[in-house]
C-alpha cells in the first residue's frame, strides 16, 4: 500500500510539469493556504483542548466512559474511543484534538488509533456541516437526514473497529 | 458547539472548585500547550497534502475528474440545473481527492438546488457529504506518519471499506425513507381531496407539488 501515496505524488507533478504549471509556485501557495488554516484553527483548537483537560481533570469524562463503555465494548469498540465518537458530530478542530491525542497515547501503530483514524476518516461534522450548508435557506426540514448521518456515522465506527481487527 | 462547550467547561470547573482547585489553572495552561502542539502537527500535515491540492488544481485534474462525475450527478441528483451539477460535481470530487476545498462548492450546488426547488438534492448532496467518503485519507494517514507509525498507510483499505459501506448505508437510508415519506405524503393529500372540495384544491395542488415533486422528478 505504501506505494500509493508517492505515486500519487508522481503522477500529479509530472501531468503539471507537462502542463508547463508552475509547481513550486503553486504548491507553495498551496502551502500559504495551509498555514492560513492552521492559524484559523488555532483558536478552536485551544479552546477545546483547554475544555478536554477540564473535563479530564475533573473526573467527569472517566463517569461518562465508564457508563458508556458497557454499550460499546458490546458492539466491539473500544472504550478509549467513546470521546472521540461523542465530538465527532459536534466539531471537526475538537476530534481532531481527540485523535491526535490517542495516537500519542496508544502508539500510532496500536489497534486503538487505528480504529481512531479510520472512524475519523469515515465520518463528518454531521451538526457543523449542516449549519454550513443550509445556512441560507428557509425550508429545513433536516431531522430525518441528520439522523440518517448520525446513525451511518455509529455504523461506521462499529464497521471500522471490525474492519481494523482483521485487516 | 457552543452550548457543549459551556456545558462541559462550567460542570467540569464547578467539580474541579470542590476537588482540587489548584489544578484548575494548570490543566487549562496545559491544554493550551497542547493545542499548540498539534497546530504544528498539523500544520506540517496540510502543508504537504494542500501543496498537493494545488498543483493538481491549477493543471487542471481536479476538474477533469469533476467533469466525469457530472452526467453521474444529473442522474442521481434528478437535476436539470446545468450550474447545479457542476458545483456538486466539483464538491464531490474535492470530497473523493481529500482535497478540503469542497465546502464553497457543496454551498453554491445548495443554493442553485434551491432555485430549482429541489430539496430532494439538497438533501442527498447533504448526506452524501457527511458520510466522508474519500479515496486516500490524507489528513489522517499523514497524521500517524507525523507522529511515528511504521506503516502509515496501512489504514487506506479499511478507510475505503469503511466509508463505502458508509456511503452505501446513508444512501439507501435515504431514498428509502424519502419513498415512504412520499408515498404518505400522497395518502394524505389522497384523503384532503375527500375532505375539501373544489375550493381548496388550487392550494392543495401546490402543497403535493411542493411535498413530493422534487422526489418524483426523475
Amino acid at each position: 500500500m505504501a506505494f500509493i501515496i508517492p505515486s500519487i505524488f508522481i503522477i500529479v507533478f509530472g501531468v503539471a510539469a507537462i502542463k508547463r504549471v508552475n509547481v513550486y509556485n503553486c504548491f507553495s501557495g498551496g502551502v500559504e493556504s495551509a498555514f492560513k488554516f492552521t492559524l484559523s484553527l488555532l483558536p478552536c483548537l485551544a479552546a477545546v483542548f483547554m475544555m478536554c483537560e477540564l473535563f479530564e481533570a475533573s473526573g467527569l469524562s472517566a463517569i461518562i466512559i465508564k457508563a458508556l463503555s458497557p454499550a460499546f465494548s458490546f458492539l466491539g469498540v473500544p472504550e478509549e474511543l467513546t470521546k472521540l465518537i461523542l465530538i465527532k458530530p459536534l466539531s471537526g478542530s475538537g476530534s481532531l484534538a481527540y485523535l491526535t491525542r490517542i495516537i500519542t497515547e496508544n502508539g500510532a501503530d496500536s489497534y486503538v488509533a487505528r480504529c481512531a483514524c479510520v472512524c475519523y476518516g469515515s465520518s463528518e461534522t454531521v451538526f457543523y456541516v449542516s449549519a454550513v450548508y443550509f445556512a441560507g435557506l428557509k425550508q429545513k426540514k433536516l431531522l430525518r437526514p441528520i439522523a440518517i448521518s448520525l446513525l451511518s456515522a455509529l455504523i461506521a465506527t462499529i464497521l471500522a473497529c471490525a474492519l481494523c481487527r482483521v485487516m | 458547539m457552543n452550548a457543549v462547550f459551556c456545558t462541559i467547561f462550567i460542570v467540569s470547573a464547578a467539580v474541579l472548585a470542590f476537588a482540587a482547585p489548584q489544578d484548575f489553572l494548570t490543566s487549562l495552561l496545559s491544554g493550551a500547550r497542547t493545542s499548540l502542539n498539534t497546530a504544528l502537527t498539523l500544520f506540517c500535515v496540510y502543508a504537504v497534502w494542500m501543496g498537493l491540492a494545488a498543483v493538481a488544481e491549477e493543471c487542471g485534474i481536479t476538474k477533469k475528474a469533476a467533469k466525469a462525475l457530472r452526467p453521474l450527478c444529473f442522474k442521481i441528483f434528478k437535476s436539470k440545473n446545468e450550474e447545479a451539477c457542476s458545483a456538486a460535481a466539483m464538491n464531490l470530487t474535492c470530497d473523493l481527492l481529500g482535497a478540503g476545498a469542497s465546502t464553497p462548492f457543496a454551498v453554491k450546488a445548495i443554493g442553485e438546488f434551491e432555485k430549482e426547488g429541489n430539496a430532494y438534492a439538497q438533501k442527498l448532496l447533504f448526506i452524501i457529504n457527511c458520510a466522508g467518503f474519500q479515496l486516500i485519507p490524507s489528513t489522517v494517514i499523514a497524521l500517524r506518519a507525523e507522529m511515528g507509525s511504521a506503516a502509515a498507510a496501512d489504514i487506506f483499505l479499511p478507510s475505503l471499506v469503511c466509508s463505502f459501506a458508509t456511503l452505501a448505508v446513508s444512501v439507501t437510508l435515504y431514498i428509502l425513507t424519502e419513498k415512504i415519506s412520499s408515498k404518505k405524503c400522497r395518502k394524505n393529500n389522497g384523503n384532503k381531496r375527500k375532505e375539501f372540495a373544489a375550493h381548496l384544491k388550487d392550494k392543495e395542488r401546490k402543497t403535493a407539488g411542493n411535498g413530493k415533486g422534487a422526489a418524483w422528478r426523475s
